[in-house]
């Protein structure tokens, strides 16, 4: 069982704040705390223009990541003609060492539901799949329990509320790879077909699922629709930062301890890693802070002080990623952390593109020479260009980020880099100095 | 036959000017692209790395892509997963195994190697009739049929891509995708696969390092 860290009491938890005691798959409970009010709102008082309307009005940016228009995204699926569309809520949760949106979807699955409804009721969708990790059987069996109350009760299934159409939702347990988190390769899996990425545009929004317009959303974008649907767009944008509005979840790592905790978009590093016991007043500092997962930005501990929001974060060279916050220890090498994310990653890669192939082995490769002590003289150089070519020419955001460890090393630890990149057999044979090339390139 | 003086080179001159007011084949190649009909796909050839052994990871997009099923291949893939496979054994006859084989780099005969043995397709069937014989579901199909058999059987999936109608390839090609998936008895294959060793290492160094 996962941990939940907990927050201060004036941060406000539109996710987990009324999650706590009880059965959470107890709907009068739920309804009670006020599930599906926001359905009825949006089934009774708005059109599915007026409910995208609200969450345009709300700012509500996805939360599986790359921090994308939810809105936008509705508003596509919505104007594109097609005789079917769908909602998938993404549960996958692909980076293994986090486990937010199962905890969401244990804690309260209702609010998933509740958020698919809505955005199925906006987009005119009468099909709706939540893919959960095949692993995570205890918010598989909650979500299963907490879907036949709701149908039951009316709220989906063969009438979505009062609203005169169906709303069939499917539980899809999914496994077997860590890039089954990235939208397109979900939708090939919920096809059964081999999981690798397909070229954007079209967007899933346009053409997903079957070629039929998609949604697809992380599970607390979806449970935060609900949420705003609810207490009204207003509430909402009064949370976290202006233009990256509400909570989020991340999943905390460090000496201290570690745990899942609600934060307001635009907390510092310093802030959440204090959650978790990892950051004292008196303790050392970490060499480093990795943020967004495997593929995610080792920052260095001048900027604890960065928010935590998907801008800010992709300024600083790291992303929001899989909401994962993990601080080194102090004396951490930053280049074995690199190495090890960069194997990682490039054990991930699909295959299907050039850059996602072989260019995410070759930076492994490069990784691995430098931290046994064996660099070439070029290493430095090719880094930098390997990397912007990969950015460059990627078929999908994972060869992207993938060179993001070592280019965040490039650009913050250079004093680390310059010192594996002399190993003292070269000194020793007088041999010159290696120019280090500081690539900064464009994330 | 008389011998004429000069008669050689006139015969051979005339050659040559016959010759010289004929069209010229010469492309003057690379400043003058060769015309290549469009039917034309290239050569196939697998290559060798730097280190010898074969590029191809026998991921099957090739055979995915071929639309008329000719290409085709075994081995063990880079998860360390060993499968051999072919087309339609019937059409192409016994020596294909070999070839297989020799193009997946393995030695002829190979020990890790049997001709898959048939099964009780029973089972397979009761899956392919609970999914309506519908491709659309063929990650549902190939659990199920795990479940049933403890593995992927090769007969069974070419029963699956019997009864769906997806080829082979399309069929080997999703198996081999997911890490949950496989093809030997859980005793033959071993402990952890390829994935669960590398999430292993990342959770563990992620720990090493963060303490
Ligand atoms: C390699 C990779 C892994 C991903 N894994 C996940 C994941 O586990 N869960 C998730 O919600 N989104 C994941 N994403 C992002 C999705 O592609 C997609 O952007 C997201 O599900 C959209 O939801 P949102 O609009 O709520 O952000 C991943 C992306 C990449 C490139
Ligand atoms: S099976 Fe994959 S790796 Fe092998 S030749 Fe075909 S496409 Fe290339
Ligand atoms: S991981 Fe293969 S194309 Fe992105």
């Amino acid at each position: 069982m996962t941990n939940l860290l907990k927050t201060p009491a004036a941060w406000p938890r539109p996710l987990l704040g009324h999650t706590g005691e009880g059965d959470p798959t107890d709907l009068d409970r739920a309804v009670k705390a006020g599930a599906f009010k926001g359905l009825k709102r949006a089934v009774g008082d708005l059109s599915p223009a007026g409910v995208v309307a609200e969450i345009r009005a709300a700012c509500l940016l996805g939360r599986g990541g790359a921090g994308y228009s939810a809105a936008d995204k509705w508003q596509v699926a919505a104007a594109t003609p097609a005789d079917r569309r769908y909602v998938v809520a993404n549960g996958y949760g692909a980076d293994p060492a986090v486990r937010t949106d199962a905890v969401l979807l244990e804690l309260d699955p209702y609010a998933v539901i509740e958020g698919l409804a809505i955005a199925a009721w906006a987009i005119g969708a009468e099909h709706g799949i939540i893919a959960v990790r095949a692993t995570e059987t205890q918010a598989i069996r909650g979500l299963e329990a907490a879907l036949a109350a709701a149908e039951e009760a009316g709220f989906v299934g063969d009438e979505l509320v009062d609203s005169g159409r169906p709303l069939a939702i499917e539980i899809r347990p999914v496994q077997g790879a860590y890039m089954l988190g990235e939208e397109t390769v979900l939708l090939k899996a919920l096809e059964g077909k081999r999981g690798q990425p397909e070229q954007r545009p079209p967007h899933p929004a346009e053409r997903g699922l079957f070629g039929r317009p998609t949604v697809v959303h992380n599970v607390q974008t979806l449970a935060l629709a609900a949420w705003i649907l609810r207490e009204g767009a207003a509430a909402f944008r009064a949370i976290g930062s202006p233009d990256a509005p509400g909570t989020i979840l991340v999943h905390v790592r460090g000496a201290g301890g570690s745990g899942v905790a609600e934060v307001p978009l635009g907390t510092t590093l310093r802030a959440i890693l204090a959650l978790a016991g990892t950051i004292t007043r008196s303790g050392p500092a970490p060499k480093a802070i990795l943020v967004g997962g495997p593929s995610g930005g080792i920052l260095p501990a001048e900027l604890l002080d960065t928010p935590y929001a998907f801008d800010e974060l992709r300024a600083a060279g790291a992303h929001v990623g899989s909401g994962s916050v993990v601080a080194t220890a102090a004396e951490a090498d930053v280049l074995e952390l690199a190495e090890l994310l960069t194997r990682f990653c490039a054990g991930e890669a699909c295959g299907k593109t050039i850059p996602c192939r072989i260019g995410t082995r070759r930076i492994e490769e490069i990784a691995s020479r430098i931290n046994a002590g064996t660099p070439r003289p070029t290493d430095a150089v090719l880094l930098a260009d390997l990397s912007a070519d990969i950015v460059a020419s990627a078929l999908c955001d994972h060869e992207r980020l993938a060179t993001l460890p070592m280019t965040s090393v490039m650009r913050y630890f250079q004093a680390d880099l310059d010192a594996k990149l002399q190993p003292a057999a070269q000194q020793a044979a007088g041999q010159p100095e290696v120019a280090v090339a500081h690539g900064d390139t464009a994330q | 036959m008389s011998f004429i003086p000069g008669l050689g080179i006139v015969r051979g001159m005339s050659l040559t000017l016959r010759r010289f007011f004929q069209p010229k084949v010469t492309n003057l190649y690379p400043e003058v692209p060769a015309e290549i009909s469009p039917k034309f796909r290239g050569r196939l050839q697998l290559l060798y790395d730097e280190h010898g052994a074969l590029k191809c990871e026998t991921c099957f997009q090739c055979a995915q892509a071929c639309p008329i099923e000719c290409i085709d291949m075994g081995g063990v893939d880079t998860k360390g997963r060993y499968a051999v496979h072919w087309g339609a054994s019937e059409t192409y006859g016994e020596r294909r195994e070999e070839s297989a084989l020799r193009r997946a780099g393995r030695t002829v005969p190979d020990e890790a190697y049997q001709h898959w043995s048939p099964i009780d397709t029973g089972p397979v069937d009761a899956i392919l009739h609970d999914a309506d014989h519908d491709p659309k579901r063929m990650l549902e199909i190939l659990e199920a049929t795990q479940a049933a058999y403890g593995y992927l059987p090769v007969a069974a999936l070419k029963r699956i891509s019997f009864g769906t109608g997806a080829w082979y390839a399309m069929v080997y090609g999703t198996a081999t995708y997911y890490d949950h998936l496989r093809f030997q008895p859980l005793a033959a294959a071993g402990a952890a696969t390829g994935r669960e060793r590398s999430s292993a290492d990342y959770l563990s160094g992620l720990d090493r390092l963060s303490r």
